[in-house]
């Protein structure tokens, strides 16, 4: 990180790593209870890892004043991508924990941060938030400096976003596993935790419009509306389902102030758009960017994607409650969750369309490069879950799907398909430009990864339908007579050889992600000092 | 005001010529934006997105007009069909039940003799039954109903409460220790008894089932005095307190010393849940009826 | 037009996100908020009580396991889960929950009306080796909840609840530690303050078999055993439509 600060910078991050470690210590012994105690243990010692760092640092060799502001800021995002691929090893490696666990339940160690119950939101929140929100980050910080083509508004809050950022996932992780849970989906990290983030997120949004008010085109390029809708809404969902009283300020535990119904409500609005805004409005930002650049193609229609831009933030948020169907909440919400849900598949189609448009006159370049294929595939795969989705909303239809492996299996088409092929294909292009070469360092691992994750991917999915359309069935299927066929642990028994197979499907994603994160360090540890001459930035020029 | 008509106006167009790039592949132009490298084309609108749009978006309004949809404030708009989630619910759960009262009503009937020798009916019913049985009795007693440590086995001949299907029907719904009104068994703590005593009774208790304990020692002696009354004379049972025979191996908690001392020492009191409230009598007699058909299905 | 319109909003960062906030807040706003203002949307029977204060242990211990990633708390209206479960459920028996646990996956069964369904030893027996009792269960054995609960939390959590809105009074949030020893102990000397503040629905047992111990067994099981008693409104809902010839 001190390379890329200069001496000043480097006081002012001694400085914020002195109130880390501060903050931590405060924390720490305040805390009435263990989770909170270790958190501020946490970030007290990443406060200190920090100020050893810098200030060990302080009088090293600055870079050169006038020649940085020439170059774009790539020290965060390469630093963002090393996290991604930690997370990426953290959550999967969960994610197959637990699916094994499912095959095998007396696996479990008599130790409780083993148990299922406490390692399958470490998957959720290690992957979504680790593995998906790092990428996020990393990405918004490159597309954002090239398609502005200017350098990043200061050196310091890039640094303060993502460490503090991870410091969150960090948190929240590491509290599941002592049990300090709020328990809402996607949310489960206490209040600390969520404020924290808050806090991160406000400097995120500040850096990236400071950095926008810098661009050299007057024009805002689309990746960019979805990398702001992402951080907007997110912000907004955030904030609005995490409201809460905490027992104690000096504890962790804490009350959501909503209850019953409304919780309800306001949770799968939280929820639903969590995929919307962070694993697809975000996503699709980085599709927007990654797909024309390495296809060499110009976005097939601009006018399609100024429809599903808008029609993707205005419908998505009406759609929460789909995962409320047939519960107690009203059926007018219900109504609306549908239809709203149908609707949004043109917007999802269209953005789709547009990108698998873009490739016309490069389809030779998907044959032959894995990386393209990454996002081809992608965008495949996002097209076929948002087709999966709105169908899954239709009330007769989620009646069978609900509570079953089959929303498991669109998640994961959804996640494995989608979210993390255009994370590959995004990091498979930047890594060697970071490393100031031309490709990868082992090529040919690009391609074996990209069957790994092809073929996990297609297992997975596959084994989850068939394991959830089974048990949706054999949960309502009536005999001749009018009784129920089955038992509920009848059910549970058929599915045993699905949960092995997705474990094993698991495995062979894992595998291939675990390639990718050495064949990134083999790219980067064999950089060269080439410069790229043409991605730099223009000379500052205020757009607006 | 410039001239719309005027190409150097439209959107992307260079200001000076008003020429804009044209892609050599699809043969669009392009808006004539440029970032690092990235540019759009200005396909025109694709009309099959235009009309998907308006199709769904008809398809939702039909919705809106036929079913409960936005709210008004303090109401909502209840939809031309009237639909009431939870009364369709209690109709839906309606329907299916009454497909299945043909067969099931007659298990109201409480002449269980003439049921359990009706096979037609018994054919009908006896699926039902299993599910039922898995469902709820599974947990304690078994999917095949040969119980387990703390929960009797019903595949048996012995019976803690009897074997009839009446009295089976009467301990489902009552349920056992479980609230004020189920039946009553308690065996009482013997732990005023010297250990000696408690030694002497569990020898005697385990030696029982296998038909070598004497009549006239000091543990048969205390076993008359203290236990017969509940147990029967011998240890036999039978006599319907849900005291078991101790005679046999068909007992709930085990036959080793260890099991006995403990039973002796604390006392014991399982419990079995009232079913009256969760299941129908009809589906109650149900079970009793398949609980007695257990002991065939068993190996 | 509209193209013109865009054209220039999209030179506007500041525009952009104006009108992302707008178009993002509508959907909320107009599903959320009639939740708040539509009566009939909760309708809060007369007979519905509040968790005592072992039972809301077990709640915290439910969350903090993680039960609600695999079972779910909401009997849907539909014929087969009522057959299957029970009477559907209603919003007002989630009306006092902060958060509502009605789950989003089904690996066990729906434990929305598991009250009473088994014994307390049953419900021992399975958390502790599930296998033990369900040869072909999945779910996993839960050993360590044989350990002492610690109760000091929980005035601070009643307290907490209250000022959400719940109906725990002050001597309930006083009495919060001695409750939950007392419901425990169905014997002991607590009882009559218990009841004065609680009533005589809550079960007073001994659940996790020693009223020696208070354990975490205990709590989760006096939870568990808890599930779908709080109010009668459910089932006499369904009663109509049952048919008892
Ligand atoms: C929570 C565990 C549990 C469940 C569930 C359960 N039982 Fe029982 N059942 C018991 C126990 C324990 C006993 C013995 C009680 C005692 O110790 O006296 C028993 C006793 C019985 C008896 C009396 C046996 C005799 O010898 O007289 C019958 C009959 C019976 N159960 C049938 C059923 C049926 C049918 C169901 C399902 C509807 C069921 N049980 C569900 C625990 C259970
Ligand atoms: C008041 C009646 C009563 C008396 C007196 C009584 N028992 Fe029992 N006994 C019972 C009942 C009822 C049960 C079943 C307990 C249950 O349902 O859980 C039982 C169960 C037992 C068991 C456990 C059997 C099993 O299922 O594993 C043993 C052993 C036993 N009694 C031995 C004795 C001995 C020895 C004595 C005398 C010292 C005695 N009992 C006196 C009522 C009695
Ligand atoms: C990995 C998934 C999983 C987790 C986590 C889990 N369960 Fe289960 N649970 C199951 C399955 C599968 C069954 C059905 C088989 C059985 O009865 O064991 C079940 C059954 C049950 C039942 C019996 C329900 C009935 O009506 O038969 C109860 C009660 C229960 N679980 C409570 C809990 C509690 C409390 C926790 C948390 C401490 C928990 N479960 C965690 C999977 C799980
Ligand atoms: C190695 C690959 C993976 C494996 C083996 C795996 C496995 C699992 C398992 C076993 C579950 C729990 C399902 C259940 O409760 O029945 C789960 C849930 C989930 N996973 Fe994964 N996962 C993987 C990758 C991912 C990725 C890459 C993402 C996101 C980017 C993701 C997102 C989720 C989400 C959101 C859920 C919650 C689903 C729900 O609640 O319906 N997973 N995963
Ligand atoms: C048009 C787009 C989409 C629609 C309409 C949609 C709809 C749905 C529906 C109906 C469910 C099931 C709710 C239930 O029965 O519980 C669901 C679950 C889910 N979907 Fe989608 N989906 C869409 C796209 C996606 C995408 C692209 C992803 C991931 C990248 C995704 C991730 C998820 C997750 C994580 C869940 C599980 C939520 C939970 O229960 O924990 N969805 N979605
Ligand atoms: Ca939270
Ligand atoms: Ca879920
Ligand atoms: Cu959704």
């Amino acid at each position: 990180m001190h390379p890329s600060l200069t001496n000043a910078e480097r006081q002012i991050g001694l400085g914020l790593a002195v109130g880390l470690a501060l903050l931590g210590l405060a924390m720490a012994a305040m805390a009435r209870d263990g989770a909170m105690a270790v958190h501020g243990a946490i970030a007290l010692a990443l406060g200190l890892g920090l100020v050893f760092r810098l200030g060990g640092a302080l009088y090293d060799a600055a870079p050169a004043g006038p020649d940085r502001a020439a170059r774009y800021d790539d020290a965060p995002t390469r630093f963002g991508i090393t996290m991604t691929l930690a997370w990426a090893m953290i959550g999967m490696g969960a994610g197959i924990w637990v699916a094994a666990l499912l095959y095998w339940p007396e696996g479990t160690p008599p130790w409780p941060a083993t148990s299922f119950g406490r390692l399958r939101p470490v998957h959720t929140t290690g992957i979504i938030f680790g593995f998906g929100g790092n990428a996020l980050i990393a990405t918004s910080f490159w597309v954002l400096q090239r398609t502005a083509r200017a350098r990043l508004a200061d050196a310091i809050s890039p640094w303060v976003v993502l460490i503090g950022y991870n410091l969150f996932c960090t948190w929240a992780v590491t509290g599941y596993l002592m049990g300090s849970t709020q328990s809402k989906e996607y949310a489960e990290a206490e209040w600390y935790a969520d404020l924290w983030l808050v806090v991160v997120w406000v400097i995120y949004f500040a850096l990236y419009l400071r950095t926008l008010a810098r661009r050299a085109e007057p024009h805002i390029y689309v990746a960019n509306w979805y990398y702001m809708a992402f951080i907007l809404v997110v912000a907004m969902l955030h904030i609005v389902n995490n409201i809460a009283l905490p027992v104690s300020l000096a504890g962790a535990k804490s009350y959501t102030v909503w209850a019953g119904v409304q919780d309800a409500m306001i949770q799968w609005w939280y929820g639903h758009n969590a995929v919307a805004f962070f694993l697809t409005a975000g996503f699709l930002g980085m599709l927007y960017y990654f797909l024309p650049v390495r296809s060499g193609r110009p976005i097939w229609s601009y006018r399609l994607s100024i429809l599903s831009f808008w029609g993707i933030v205005f419908f998505y948020i009406w759609v929460g409650s789909h995962h409320l169907h047939y519960t107690a909440l009203p059926y007018w919400v219900q109504t609306l969750g549908m239809t709203f849900s149908v609707m949004l598949l043109v917007p999802s189609w269209a953005s789709a369309g547009n990108a698998i448009a873009t490739l016309n006159g490069a389809w030779g370049r998907v044959r032959d490069d894995a990386t393209l294929r990454f996002m081809f595939v992608a965008a495949v795969f996002y097209g076929l879950s948002t087709f999966e989705g709105s169908f899954l909303a239709i009330r007769p239809v989620n009646s069978l799907s609900h509570y079953t492996d089959w929303t498991v299996g669109h998640v994961h088409s959804g996640t494995l398909g989608w979210v993390a092929m255009i994370i590959f294909g995004a990091i498979y292009t930047i890594v060697p430009q970071l490393a100031g070469r031309e490709a990868m360092a082992w090529p040919k691992a690009v391609e074996w990864h990209f069957w790994l994750a092809v073929l996990g991917t297609l297992v997975y999915v596959i084994a989850m339908w068939n394991a959830g359309i089974t048990q949706g069935l054999m949960w309502r299927t009536y005999d001749a007579n009018g009784a129920l066929s089955y038992s509920f642990l009848q059910s549970v028994q058929a599915m045993a050889p699905y949960y092995l197979l997705r474990t094993i499907g698991g495995l062979m994603f894992l595998t291939g992600a675990a390639i990718c994160a050495l064949n990134c360090r083999a790219t980067l540890r064999a950089a060269t000092a080439r410069d790229l001459r043409n991605d730099r930035p223009l000379a500052a020029q205020p757009a607006e | 005001m410039r001239n719309p008509s005027d190409p150097r106006a439209l959107p992307g167009a260079d200001p000076h010529t008003g020429n804009r790039l044209v892609d050599p592949v699809t043969g669009y132009d392009t808006t004539g934006h440029d970032w690092g490298g990235i540019r759009e084309l200005n396909t025109p609108f694709p009309r099959i997105a235009v009309i998907a749009l308006l199709l769904t978006f008809l398809y939702s309004v039909i919705t809106w007009i036929l079913l409960p949809a936005w709210p008004t404030g303090n109401d909502y708009t209840r939809g031309l069909l009237g639909l009431d989630q939870g009364r369709m619910a209690r109709d839906g759960y309606q329907a299916v039940d009454a497909t299945r009262q043909g067969w099931l009503a007659g298990f109201s009937d409480p002449d269980f003799a003439a049921l359990a020798s009706d096979d037609l009916l018994m054919a009908q019913a006896m699926p039902a039954a299993a599910r039922l049985f898995a469902d709820n009795c599974a947990a304690c007693h078994g999917d095949a109903g040969a119980g387990g440590p703390g929960f009797p086995a019903l595949n048996d001949a012995d019976w803690l409460w009897g074997g009839a299907p009446e009295t089976v029907a009467e301990t489902i719904a009552l349920g056992i220790n479980a609230t004020d009104n189920s039946r009553f068994a308690e065996m009482a703590a013997f732990d005023w008894l010297e250990p000696a005593e408690r030694q002497a009774l569990v020898d005697h208790v385990v030696a029982l089932p296998q038909g070598t304990a004497a009549t006239d020692s000091p543990g048969a002696v205390l076993f008359a005095d203290n236990c017969a009354a509940c147990h029967g004379d011998g240890g036999t049972g039978g006599l319907m307190t849900g005291a078991p025979s101790l005679a046999d191996g068909a007992v709930i908690y085990g036959q080793d010393a260890a099991a006995v001392r403990t039973t002796l020492r604390h006392g014991r009191r399982g419990v079995m849940p009232g079913w009256s409230g969760r299941l129908s009598g009809t589906e109650i007699n149900l079970l009793a009826l398949y609980v007695a058909t257990l002991p065939e299905a068993a190996p | 037009m509209v193209l013109r319109l865009h054209y220039n909003l999209e030179k506007l960062s500041m525009g952009l996100v104006g009108a992302i906030i707008l178009a993002a807040s509508v959907g909320g706003i107009v599903e959320i908020a009639p939740l708040f203002t539509i009566d009939e949307t909760v309708e809060i029977p007369a007979d519905l009580r509040v968790l005592t204060p072992l039972e809301l242990a077990g709640r915290e211990i439910y969350m903090r396991e993680g039960c609600y990633a695999c079972h779910s708390q909401m009997v849907r209206s539909l014929a087969d889960e009522i057959d299957r479960y029970g009477p559907y459920s209603l919003a007002s028996e989630s009306a006092y929950d902060h958060p509502m646990l009605w789950g989003s996956k089904r690996t066990g069964p729906d434990l929305a009306r598991v009250g009473g369904k088994y014994s307390d030893p049953w419900q021992v027996a399975h958390l502790i080796d599930p296998r033990a009792v369900v040869p072909a269960s999945i779910m996993p054995a839960y050993p360590w909840l044989m350990r002492p609960l610690d109760t000091a939390g929980l005035p601070g959590a009643l307290a907490t609840l209250a000022r959400l809105g719940l109906p725990y009074d002050a001597a309930m949030i006083a009495g919060a530690k001695a409750d939950a020893l007392a419901q425990s102990r169905p014997d002991g000397p607590g009882i009559q303050g218990f009841q004065d503040r609680h009533g005589d629905r809550p079960a007073l047992r001994a659940f996790d078999g020693d009223p020696g111990r208070l354990t975490e067994m205990d709590a989760l099981v006096a939870y568990l055993q808890s599930l779908g008693t709080q109010t009668a409104a459910a089932s006499a809902l369904l009663e109509e439509a049952r048919h008892e010839p």
